[in-house]
């Protein structure tokens, strides 16, 4: 139950989160630098996550399109 | 050296296709890449992949995915009861496979702010296939400053054992994920990601070639195979903060995940990682990651009675055991815009980018390993 708890409670945070100050078009051009590493969810996870994921006992927390592999196993 | 040549040589083809059609086959949005990725560990085992992705836009809105990755695999010979997770067959000798992975997608856009795209994954070696259809559905609020994104994958793999005779025998895993994001913008210089994963997982969750000793109740040692409960279901949720420092040219992100699931396996994930503009066009990025976890609650240091030669849950698989881990990472990156220089014949040059990485992967279970990695990207 209290891991529930702290699932709901992350997703209510980013809607609370909704009520900040909106950032207008124009101020946002700094977002799209490269330093910042903006994940894409449309695209293959990263070799790095897969290389983490096969050889721990955890998942998740990655952006992007991921699949199964002897590796995992 | 001769198991190196054939993902060299197609490291190189790919390198050769991909640097020659980038003026062809680029259009405002398309993005192109080639990565190649090698791994090795305190085990011996090695790794070697390349990889080829495309995005390719072919109406306003409608964008076409391709990934192909190619991976050549190596596990050193076994002299004792492991964990190795390799076939029997020929133990004294290094086992050595491909495997080949491809992802087909569509992504689509519909009116100014929602994304949705449908893919296929497709990975097969000698002893594992594993396919899976994944749907994801992203949307844009409040002035697109918070991005809403769900992703739902089906997994219907067939984890396989090669026998003593060649033959492979077959059996079903089969998983379902569930994903959700959100993206914020909570200044025009940070962002903040929420995410939270579900993996639900049912069939055979052992490892076909895995071995356990057990100490028998007369003291005599027997050799099982491992035996995992054959359900899984796994929670993870993670929250990053990327905070870019225009003053200083750097950006810093940091990030924090916990996961747990219904074997009892709880972990703590952070990681902080300064990417610093060094010269106009040179990043360098610096990464720290920390990594601890409890054990399963079927794990044991040591299998002793009856029970465990029959039907009672045991393994040995290190990912289920107690460890923490430290990873330490350099990243080189140099932008390919400043060569661009007005030339229009070069103008795809302008988002492309070459990067090269090291990692040191150390755990307190006297695992290590070293990866390179090298990427190079066409974005415009």
């Amino acid at each position: 139950m209290t891991n529930l708890r702290t699932a709901v409670a992350l997703a209510a945070a980013a809607i609370l989160l909704a009520g900040c100050s909106a950032v207008k078009a124009y101020e946002r051009g700094k977002l799209a630098d490269p330093l910042l590493e903006r994940q894409n969810e449309f695209e293959k996870q990263s070799l790095e996550q897969k290389f983490f994921s096969s050889r721990e006992g955890s998942i998740g927390g990655a952006a992007g399109i991921g699949g199964g592999c002897g590796c995992a196993k | 050296m001769t198991r190196l040549r054939r993902p060299l040589a197609l490291a190189l083809i790919t390198a050769l296709l991909t640097g020659t059609a980038a003026p062809v086959m680029a259009a405002d949005g398309d993005k192109m890449g080639f990565t190649t990725y090698y791994f090795t560990d305190s085990g011996e085992n090695t790794v070697i992949t390349t990889a080829f992705n495309l995005a390719k836009k072919v109406m306003r809105q409608t964008v076409l995915l391709l990934d192909i990755e190619l991976d050549n695999v190596t596990v050193p010979p076994v002299t004792a009861v492991t964990g190795a997770t390799r076939p029997q067959r020929r133990k004294g000798e290094p086992f050595e496979k491909s495997r080949g992975q491809v992802i087909v997608g569509v992504e689509q856009g519909f009116g100014a702010t929602t994304t949705t795209a449908l893919s296929g994954y497709r990975s097969q070696e000698v002893d594992y296939v594993s396919t899976s259809v994944i749907g994801t559905v992203s949307d844009e609020f409040f002035d697109r400053n918070l991005t809403l994104t769900a992703r739902a994958q089906g997994n219907w793999d067939q984890v396989g054992e090669i026998q003593e005779n060649g033959e492979v025998f077959n059996r079903p895993k089969n998983a379902f994920t569930g994903a959700l994001t959100a993206s914020q913008i909570l200044s025009p210089t940070t962002v903040l990601d929420l995410q939270y994963d579900l993996v639900t997982l049912s069939g055979f969750l052992s490892d076909p070639y895995r071995k356990v000793a057990v100490v028998n109740d007369d003291g005599s040692r027997s050799v099982v195979d491992e035996k995992h409960p054959d359900r899984r279901v796994r929670h993870a949720a993670s929250a990053r903060v990327s905070q870019l420092i225009p003053g200083i040219e750097a950006a810093l992100i940091g990030s924090y995940r916990y996961y747990f699931d219904s074997w009892e396996v709880r972990s703590s994930t952070i990681e902080m990682r300064l990417n610093k503009s060094i010269l106009s066009n040179i990043i360098l990025g610096v990464d720290y990651r920390w990594y601890s976890q409890s054990g399963a609650s079927f794990y044991q240091d040591r299998y002793v009675g009856a029970q465990y030669t029959a039907d009672a849950l045991r393994t040995a698989d290190y990912k289920l055991k107690p460890f923490d881990s430290n990873n330490f990472g350099f990243t080189l990156g140099y932008l390919f815009r400043g060569l661009a220089g007005g030339n229009p014949d070069l103008e795809f040059l302008q988002g492309a980018s070459f990067e090269i990485t090291y990692f040191r992967y150390f755990n307190t279970l006297d695992f290590s390993a070293d990866i390179i990695q090298g990427g190079l990207k066409f974005s415009i």
